[in-house]
This record gives C-alpha cells, structure tokens and sequence, in this order.
C-alpha cells in the first residue's frame, strides 16, 4: 500500500514513502508543503486549479496520483519566480488586476507558462482556448486574458 | 473524494511485463494509462483497483508512424501529439479533429487514444472518430497472442469493449491516406470543448468525377454510445460532392434513423438539428479534405 518516491519540485528532490493512494496534489500541498497549489473541485478534475507542470507540460495534480510522478520533475507556482524576479505572468497579472481570491490563479500561471512557451504570440481566441481547463470565479477572465496577452508581448 | 486503498503500483517496461504484471495483479488489477478518466473513476470510488499497473513507460506503444499501407499510432500516444499530427492529416483528419478539442490542454498533455477506446465512455468523442474513420485496433494477450479487429467490433456497450482482462491494446491502425479521401469530426456541447451533446464524423471517398464511392457516418453523444448511420452512408455513396441536397438528406436520413435521447443538454428535437447541421458542416469539410474544388 506504500511506496517510495523520488519526486523532484521546483529543482529540490523529495524522498518519501507514502501510499499508493496519494494524489499529487496533496503530496505537493502535505508532504511537500508547498500550498500555492489548490483543490477547487472534487472528482471530475475540471477546475484546473491544481494545475502543475510535471517535466514543464501543464497536468492536472489532482487526476494524477503521486507515485506516478516518482522519477519526474514537478514545477509550481512557488518556482514560477526566479531568484527573487517575478515571472512577467506574475508581473502584468499585478498589472493588469488579473486575480481577486486568487484561488484559481496558481492553476492559470502554470498552464499559461507551457502555453506561451508553444504559442509565443497568442491571440485572444488561443488564449480562451488555451483556458478552457481552468475555472475563475472571481474576475470574468477579461484581466486574465488581458495579463496574459500582455506577458506574451513582454516575453516576445 | 478519495480512493480507496490501492495495495500496489507496478510500472513495467515491456509490453509483455505490462501484460504479466496485469495478470499477477489479480482480478482487481487495472491498467493505468493517463488516467484522465480513470482517475475520475478511482476518485469517486466507481472503481476500486487492488493494482494499477502504471504504462507510462511502455515506449514501446508510443508514437506515430506511417509505412506505405498505414498508419500506425501506438495505444500511450497522447491526444497533444495526435493534434500535432501532419500524418493524419486529408484521409484520417478526424481523429486531429477530435483529439485537437478533447477536455483541455491539461488533459490532453495526459490522455491517450487507447485509454479512451478502452475506456469507452458513453459520450467521448474519440471512439466516434475512430468508429468513423474506420479504424482497427490490435491486442495482445498475456499468453502473447495478437489479434486486430475493426474498431465497431471492439466497441461494446458503455464502459464495455471486446477486450479480455488479459489483453492489452497496442496499437491502432488508420489506413494510409490516399489523395481522395477526407475526414472531419465536430462536436456541439454546452461549453467550449465540452464532452458533447452530439458530435459528427464523416469520412468520403471520391472518384475522378469526385462523386463519392465510399463513406462512414459515426456519431458520439448519443444514448447507446458511438454508433454509426447507415442510411446516412448510403445516401452519400453515389452523390456528388458538391450536391449539397444529398448531403443534407444523407443527415436527415441519420436523424431519422437513429435513437436520439432527450436529458438535461438537450431534447430529442435538438440533438436531430445538431446531427443535421453539424453533420452537414462536418460532411462538407471532410469533401474538401477529399479534394473536391468547389
């Protein structure tokens, strides 16, 4: 019912044994402790707000468990800054007043970061689609869509 | 809304380990694929496994590869890889279709076409493509025996396919593109990219005179599952292509046939639009992907 795992997080190497039943999500929230990540929904997985990177592809860590994670890398939102410099995600999401709770938003940087990285000049129509897998309840998505656009320019 | 205790997690290599592993695992034992399905299931305890047996490392059913007859897509390939795909595209474009707009970029970094096929879930839209390309799939056993068969018969009812508890799928086939045939898939649900209330693929076969000589008609969202019209198939076979008349009597012919469910989404009146006004933009699609000039 255990196993051991070797899950890397943001470049730090976590060793532990844990059960077989454990969600990735809550490996990253307890055992990890890194709580930027966050459960929105229950079964269906279809809010998004747990959304990871797992070997940089956006995944969802609540459809996944984590012992199918031994041996990769997982990013988080925690590891989104560098060295003290925010993402320019992060940055025109502060500019562009792109989160109210915040709830959703950790789920949204990370899918947005791999999203960019595949489609460096979005339009507004592939950025929607693009967040399709994420649910806001807060801000109506125009900030999000707006930052996110925004980012892409910054990073082009 | 949790699992269950599951008592053990193998990750074989092989597809020979992965059938082994499956077997040794017990009756309770499941293949896990990118489990964006299955996840769900284990979550809400509609499934209970005592042993996942995780496929991520078979390579060995990774990937696409075309040889002169066909084309070849292992079952782990995932549903972002077959979006990417410029081998499927004209004759098996579809299965792009379909794949390109299944769940969310999330999922489709996860799932996989042999999870979905061996999923088989009642309205999914991949099994419908397939169903409407013509595909085949091919399992292999524990005991090492292989077989193919042709996607309508591995489909079963709901949740149920023609695949024994000791077998796993490895692959599925397309034929090779030839220059005359197309193939489209849409869907209608009630969000972007939802699983939908009905979804259309068509694929047609042309001649020189580009009247069609071939086509299947298969349809997801409905209350059986994936099915196929085959009023809607005859009526396109004979008809030129661009005799937009038959194409839209081919689609009425499909809503007249076929049982159409009334829920929540949608009543019996409107899934028969849909099959009629999606399945004509599909129809007139897959044509131009068949090289109709017009």
């Amino acid at each position: 019912m255990y196993k051991d795992v070797t899950i890397t997080i943001n470049g730090e190497e976590y060793h532990e044994h844990i059960p077989v039943r454990m969600l990735l999500v809550d490996f990253i929230r307890d055992v990890a402790g890194l709580t930027g990540t966050h459960v929105g929904c229950t079964y269906e997985g279809v809010c998004g707000a747990c959304t990871i990177q797992v070997n940089g592809e956006a995944m969802k860590s609540c459809l996944m468990l984590a012992v199918q994670a031994d041996g990769h890398k997982v990013s988080t939102v925690e590891g989104l800054a560098q060295n003290g410099k925010l993402h320019p995600l992060q940055e025109e999401f502060n500019e562009h007043h792109a989160l109210q709770c915040g709830y959703c938003t950790p789920g949204i940087l990370m899918n947005a970061e791999e999203f960019l990285k595949e489609n460096p000049s979005p339009s507004e129509d592939d950025i929607r689609e693009a967040l399709i897998g994420n649910l806001c309840r807060c801000t109506g998505y125009v900030n999000i869509v707006a930052a996110i656009k925004s980012a892409s320019e910054k990073m082009g | 809304m949790y699992p269950a205790i599951i008592d053990n997690y193998v990750r074989p290599k092989s597809v020979a380990e992965a059938v082994s592993a499956l077997v040794e695992g017990g009756e309770d034992a499941l293949f896990i694929a990118g489990g964006m399905s299955l996840m769900q299931a284990i979550k809400s305890r509609m499934v209970s496994p005592s042993c996942l047996v995780d496929l991520q490392e078979v390579s060995e059913i990774k990937g696409i590869s075309a040889n002169g007859d066909s084309v070849r897509i292992g079952a782990m390939t995932r549903y972002c890889e077959i979006a990417a795909a410029s081998e499927l595209l004209g004759a098996n474009e579809a299965l792009v279709d379909a794949a390109s707009h299944v769940g969310d970029r999330q999922v489709r970094n996860r799932g996989t076409i042999g999870g979905s096929l061996c999923w088989n879930y009642i309205a999914a839209c991949t099994p419908a493509a397939c169903l409407g390309i013509g595909a085949t799939v091919e399992l292999v056993s524990a005991a090492g025996g292989q077989r193919t068969l042709a996607v309508d018969d591995f489909l079963g009812s709901p949740l149920e396919t023609d695949r024994a508890d000791d077998e796993i799928m490895t692959a599925v086939i397309l034929p090779a593109p030839s220059a005359n045939t197309g193939s489209a898939y849409k869907k209608w649900g009630l969000v972007a990219d939802a699983l939908p209330v009905v979804g259309v693929a068509v694929l047609v076969r042309i001649d020189q005179e580009e009247v069609c000589t071939h086509a299947r008609v298969a349809f997801s969202g409905l209350g059986d599952g994936p099915c196929r019209s085959a009023a809607a198939e005859q009526t396109l076979i004979g008809a030129m292509a661009s005799d937009n008349d038959s194409i839209s009597k081919a689609l009425e012919a499909a809503a007249a046939e076929l049982e159409v469910q009334a829920d929540m989404w949608a009543d019996e009146a409107y899934r028969k639009l849909l099959i009629i006004e999606l399945g004509r933009e599909v129809a007139v699609t897959a044509f131009r992907r068949a090289g109709v000039h017009n």
